[in-house]
Parts: C-alpha cells; sequence; structure tokens
C-alpha cells in the first residue's frame, strides 16, 4: 500500500505561552527566538498510522509538506522515522496561502508523485486548528475523506477507518485511494531512530515549485482575507472579601457574585 | 568549499542527533528521575527506549548493526541527555567500552557480539578494572587469570563495577602475568569479554550504596571459567587497550558535564528571573548573577576544548591532552555552574522537587571519575609540560 502523508511544520506548541507573538501590523506569528519548529503533532501521528500499514502491508510512504526550507527539517524527521522518501514544496507564491491555496498545492504535488493508494493527514494543524486541508484535498482529488480517523484497518481492496464521533465510534469502509484525517488516538508517533537520521542525513528532498505544479497561474490564489491577527487580553484581578464573621463574609460574596451576574 | 558542504552536513546531522535525543528526553521528565533517584533504582525504561532506537550503538560500524558515528556524536547523545536532566551514567559505559571490543577484538568476537548489542538484545556496559587495592594505579591489579588448556580461570576481586546487574557482558581486566616477573610492568594484564549470563555462582556482587543512584557494586570472583576465544587482542597487553579507551572516556564525560553545566545555568537564570525578593527579581543582584554568568562562560569554554578532542579522536591524532583538560575543565565548570544553581536557589535548592540538589550529587561525581581531576593535573604536568611525576 503506498501512502503520501502530509505534514505541516509549526511553532513548538510545548513553549510557554508569554514566548508566543504575533506581529499585528503583517498579520503574522512571530517565531519564538532559539526554539525550532516541529512537526506538527496530529501530522506525526498519522506518519505512524503510515509507517504501521507499511510494516503489516507493505509499500512505500511519502512525506510532503509546503513550506519554506526550513521545513526541511521536519521532511527529514519523517525520513528518520521511517519515510521512505519526501518532497518539499516551497515557492514564495503560496507559502502566503490559506487552506484552499495549500489543499491545492498538496493535491498538485500527490498527483505529481503518481501512485498511491491512501493520503493520510493530521486532522488538523496545531497553529490554526482550522482542519480545512484534508477535507480540502478530498474535494480537489475527487477522493472519499474521512475525518477524524482514530484506527484503519486494510481490508480487501479498500480500507476500514474507525470515526471518531461524539457518543462512540462509526465504522466507515472506503474504496482506494482516499483521504483520511487522522487523531491522536490512532498512536503515539514513534521515536526517530540513530539510524533513520543517518538515512534521512543521506536523503535528497526534490523542491517544487508553483511552475513545477502547474500552479503559477495564480489558480492557488487564497480565498480567504485574513482581517485581523491578535492574541486575546485576558485580565485578572483579586479582590479579598472582608467581614466580621463567617456568616457576613459569605453574604458579601453573594452578593459579589449577584453583582457580577455569576448566580 | 568541499570541505565547507561536507561541514554543513555533519552540523545538520549533529542538530538533528540532539533534537533526536532531546525528544526521548523528553518522555523521562524530572519526576521520573526524582522518584528513581529516591528509590535507587535503575532507569530500566530510559536505557531501553535509547537501546531500541539505537541510541547506545552509535559507534558501532554500520556493517555490525550500528551507525557507525564517531565520538563527537556520541557525546551530543550524552551531552543532551544529561542537559535535560537525565543521568548517562547509566548507559554511557556501553559506549566507551565498546573502544576495546573495536578495536581490539578479533574478527570473529565482533560478528558474535557486535550486531546483537546494536540491536539491543545484548548489553556491554560493565567494565571490571578497578579494585580496593588498585584504584588509579591500574597495574597493580590483583585478579589473577590463569591459562588452563582451552579456557582460563578467574579469581579476585573487583569494586566500583558499575551496571553489573544490568549487563550481559563485562569487560574484565585480569592479571595473567605476576607483577614481579615483568620488567616492563605496563604488561602482564589481559582484556576478557565476560559472558555475565554464564558466569553463574562465580560471581558474587554486592551493591554499594552510595551518595548517587548509580548501580554500583563490589564483585567478588571465584574460579570464574571464561573461554580463551574471549581474550581481546593479545595476552598481556590489556592495559594498553584499557589506556586506549581512556581518551574516548575522558572525552564523554566532558560531554556529560557539559550537559550538566548547561543544566545547572539553564535553571539557575529560570529561577534568577522568576524569583522576586525586595521588590525585584533576585537576578538583578549581581552578587547572583555573575557567578552564573561566569559558570556560563566556563562551561562554554569547556565545551570548545572538548570538540577539540573530539575533533582529534575522530580524525585519529593523539588527543591525551586534550581529551583529559576537557573531562578536567568541564567537570569543573559543571561543578561550578551547580553550586551557582544551588547558591541561587537558596533553601529551596536542597528540597527534592527542584531537582537541582540531586543533578549537585551527580555532577560532583565528574570530579573525582573516572579519574581524578588531580590525576589529569599530574598527566598534564609531566606528560604535557615536562615536569617530573608528581604521584
Amino acid at each position: 500500500m503506498n501512502i503520501i502523508v502530509t505534514i505541516k511544520q509549526v511553532p513548538d506548541p510545548d513553549i510557554p505561552p508569554i514566548h508566543f507573538k504575533v506581529d499585528e501590523a503583517a498579520g503574522k506569528v512571530v517565531p519564538p527566538p532559539g526554539v525550532a519548529p516541529v512537526m506538527n503533532g496530529y501530522d506525526a501521528n498519522a506518519l505512524e498510522a503510515a509507517l504501521k500499514l507499511k510494516e503489516a502491508h507493505g509499500g512505500r510512504v511519502t512525506a510532503i509538506t509546503l513550506g519554506g526550507q526550513e521545513a526541511r527539517d521536519t521532511l527529514k524527521r519523517a525520513v528518520a522515522m521511517g519515510a521512505d522518501a519526501a518532497v518539499l514544496i516551497d515557492d514564495p507564491n503560496l507559502r502566503e496561502g490559506d487552506s484552499f491555496t495549500t489543499a491545492t498545492a498538496l493535491a498538485r504535488a500527490i498527483e505529481k508523485v503518481g501512485e498511491y493508494d491512501l493520503i493520510l493527514c493530521g486532522r488538523q494543524a496545531s497553529d490554526t486548528d482550522a482542519g480545512q486541508v484534508p477535507l480540502g484535498l478530498g474535494e480537489i482529488l475527487g477522493l472519499p475523506t474521512i475525518s477524524p480517523v482514530i484506527a484503519i484497518e486494510s481490508t480487501n481492496g479498500g480500507v476500514k477507518a474507525h470515526r471518531m464521533i461524539e457518543d462512540g465510534q462509526q465504522v466507515i469502509e472506503a474504496q482506494l485511494p482516499a483521504v483520511m484525517a487522522v487523531s491522536s488516538e490512532i498512536g503515539e508517533p514513534r521515536y526517530p531512530p540513530l539510524r533513520g537520521i543517518m538515512m534521512a542525513g543521506r536523503t535528497q528532498i526534490p523542491v517544487w515549485t508553483a511552475a513545477d505544479l502547474g500552479l503559477d497561474d495564480g489558480s492557488a490564489a487564497p480565498k480567504v482575507q485574513l482581517r485581523r491577527l491578535y492574541i486575546e487580553s485576558r485580565e485578572q484581578a483579586c479582590e479579598l472579601v472582608d467581614g466580621d464573621t463567617p456568616e457576613e463574609i459569605a453574604a458579601a460574596l453573594a452578593q459579589k457574585l449577584r453583582e457580577a451576574k455569576l448566580i | 568549499m568541499a570541505v565547507a558542504v561536507r561541514d554543513d552536513v555533519q552540523h545538520e546531522q549533529q542538530e538533528a542527533i540532539r533534537a533526536a535525543v532531546r525528544d526521548v528526553c523528553k518522555d523521562y521528565p524530572d519526576a521520573y528521575w526524582r522518584e528513581l533517584d529516591q528509590r535507587q533504582e535503575y532507569p530500566e525504561a530510559f536505557v531501553r527506549a535509547l537501546t531500541e532506537a539505537g541510541w547506545l550503538a552509535a559507534l558501532i560500524p554500520e556493517q555490525y548493526g550500528g551507525a557507525g558515528l564517531g565520538i563527537t556524536e556520541a557525546s551530543i547523545i550524552l551531552e543532551e541527555i544529561n542537559r535535560s536532566g537525565a543521568n548517562s551514567a547509566a548507559c554511557h559505559a556501553q559506549m566507551y567500552i565498546m573502544g576495546a571490543l573495536l578495536k581490539h577484538g578479533n574478527e570473529e568476537q565482533k560478528q558474535r557480539y557486535l550486531p546483537k548489542i546494536a540491536a539491543g538484545e545484548l548489553r556491554l556496559q560493565a567494565f571490571g578494572v578497578t579494585e580496593p587495592n588498585a584504584g588509579s594505579e591500574t597495574t597493580r591489579i590483583q585478579t589473577t587469570a590463569v591459562r588452563q588448556a582451552d579456557r582460563y580461570v578467574i579469581n579476585g576481586q573487583k569494586v566500583w563495577t558499575s551496571r553489573f546487574k544490568q549487563s550481559d557482558l563485562m569487560l574484565l581486566l585480569a592479571r595473567t602475568t605476576p607483577y614481579d616477573d615483568l620488567t616492563d610492568k605496563t604488561r602482564g594484564l589481559s582484556v576478557f569479554l565476560v559472558d555475565l549470563r554464564e558466569a553463574g555462582a562465580a560471581i558474587e556482587s554486592r551493591p554499594i550504596d552510595a551518595m548517587v543512584n548509580h548501580s554500583t557494586n563490589e564483585l567478588f570472583i571465584n574460579d570464574l571459567v571464561v573461554p580463551a576465544e574471549n581474550l581481546i587482542g593479545e595476552e598481556g597487553m590489556g592495559f594498553r587497550y584499557i589506556i586506549d579507551g581512556w581518551n574516548a572516556e575522558r572525552i564523554l564525560i566532558a560531554a556529560e558535564s557539559v550537559g550538566d553545566g548547561r543544566w545547572f545555568v539553564d535553571r539557575a537564570v529560570k529561577y534568577a528571573n522568576e524569583r522576586v525578593v525586595f521588590g525585584r527579581p533576585i537576578g538583578a543582584n549581581q552578587g547572583v548573577q555573575f557567578p552564573i554568568a561566569q559558570a556560563y562562560a566556563h562551561v562554554e569554554a569547556a565545551d570548545l576544548v572538548r570538540y577539540k578532542a573530539a575533533a582529534r579522536f575522530d580524525s585519529g591524532q593523539k588527543c591525551g591532552a586534550e581529551a583529559n583538560m576537557a573531562k578536567l575543565l568541564a567537570s569543573e565548570a559543571a561543578w561550578e555552574a551547580a553550586n551557582a544553581c544551588m547558591t541561587v536557589h537558596g533553601g529551596y535548592g536542597l528540597a527534592t522537587e527542584y531537582d537541582v540538589e540531586r543533578k549537585f550529587r551527580e555532577a560532583r561525581l565528574y570530579i573525582v571519575a573516572p579519574i581524578n581531576n588531580n590525576l589529569v593535573l599530574g598527566y598534564l604536568g609531566q606528560h604535557v609540560l615536562g615536569m617530573p611525576k608528581s604521584y
């Protein structure tokens, strides 16, 4: 089973909130200094699922990302974990796009890779949490798309996905090829072993531009306009409720909660 | 230009190694080490995770299933482990013991053991050298190995044999020629690869309760039978083989100390910035800030010597002076950082929940082990600077 895994490089979600900053004028997140970006968590789960399917059924796993040259580190990590190949889509005209841009660029790259049975994505990325790219990919490629998936089984010529719903699971069978957006329940990603890192060091990662994907005509231009990017300010205050007796303090507290419309 | 490209590739690989080791360590946070320390238990899960991902096989050539990396990369692995707050002492010996087998073992021995060690099926991380009556003066060891046909029978006593209970194989130094019969006192010792799974009651171990959680032991060896095919290299050349491993060991320990030093500096800076006394962070006081900055500078300086030593080692150049200086400077810089960190934390530094006191004990070990820094100074004075022997 040949599998393509889409991967995004995101700011490390483990940094303390105080280090998370945005440039409101530019509408961009300011990368925290000295903290390397990481592979999006759900994408790592998707890669783990792909590697397990490969181990069970054979085939080839290819990781694809859209990003700048710094995204090579994330692709190298994917190879170190066990992906057979990786492709970087890097073009200034695609970098500033929205979910539509990303889905279009990934779809074109997936078509260019050619042979594939399954496309696995993370259910959403930890920077935007939009979760639109997997669905967009399925739409553009005209493939059945399932999200969020917590288990995948290969069936005779098809695939069975366990989809998480509010009060249980749906089990869905689909023909291949298909797109699946994977959730963390599918399993913890493995550590990249040392031999994998050695292998990744020797792997050549091709870089495809918008022109290579036939997207230099503006057909992947964003459809969404970002109006404002900001960090919500939260104010905290502490007030001590005073009184001579516990009953008085309780009554004063109740009064204040009522004034604040909390009770 | 070609060199620059190669350096870039090497640097990228080293950064990838750092990031990957940090990843493993992230799953073993302070609380894991704190609890093990309190129970004096071996970090089995951590060492298993490292082994399964191949980190402890870094120095084993690729043809035997390892990564075939140099001491530079191996030292980065141990540095990152210690920098994360963990303790490489639980597993570093597999790296530096490996040298004797790699350099002096025969092909049959390498084929028999290295692939299994690389795969994590066998652990070679016990090193039986030191004895109650022979510490730094290794040529005075008294444990004997007597050849009887196709085997050796070994009797004697070892001390500070760490990770004995967590090893399948032990490298053992024993006397094959009586000391008094030797003209060259550096001869007469031989190295054996002992399969501990077959040793049975011939080796009795008694754990030593120590200041750090180090899984270390006294060994009493009685009529231990070792097949002659487990002799490493030539009989009588063991001391030379052990010395060969010392430079690697010094560089690896230096890297661990650099990791410790950076951990202490990080924690000291964090606390100095967060802790507010008399209306301002305590780090605003020069008395608090300067010792941390001074220790930082010393750690970074030691790191440069460590890389110089590692580069010389990996390119096959003599590196005794650099390796010894790296160990001396890094262990003392780490200890300076440990003291700065302890001082900035005040009384809280002694509370186990801050982890400073645990790392403080662990960092102190490397001032005296695996070689006392006074003996490093003795080596530098005599062998590098040409002064008379001072010990």
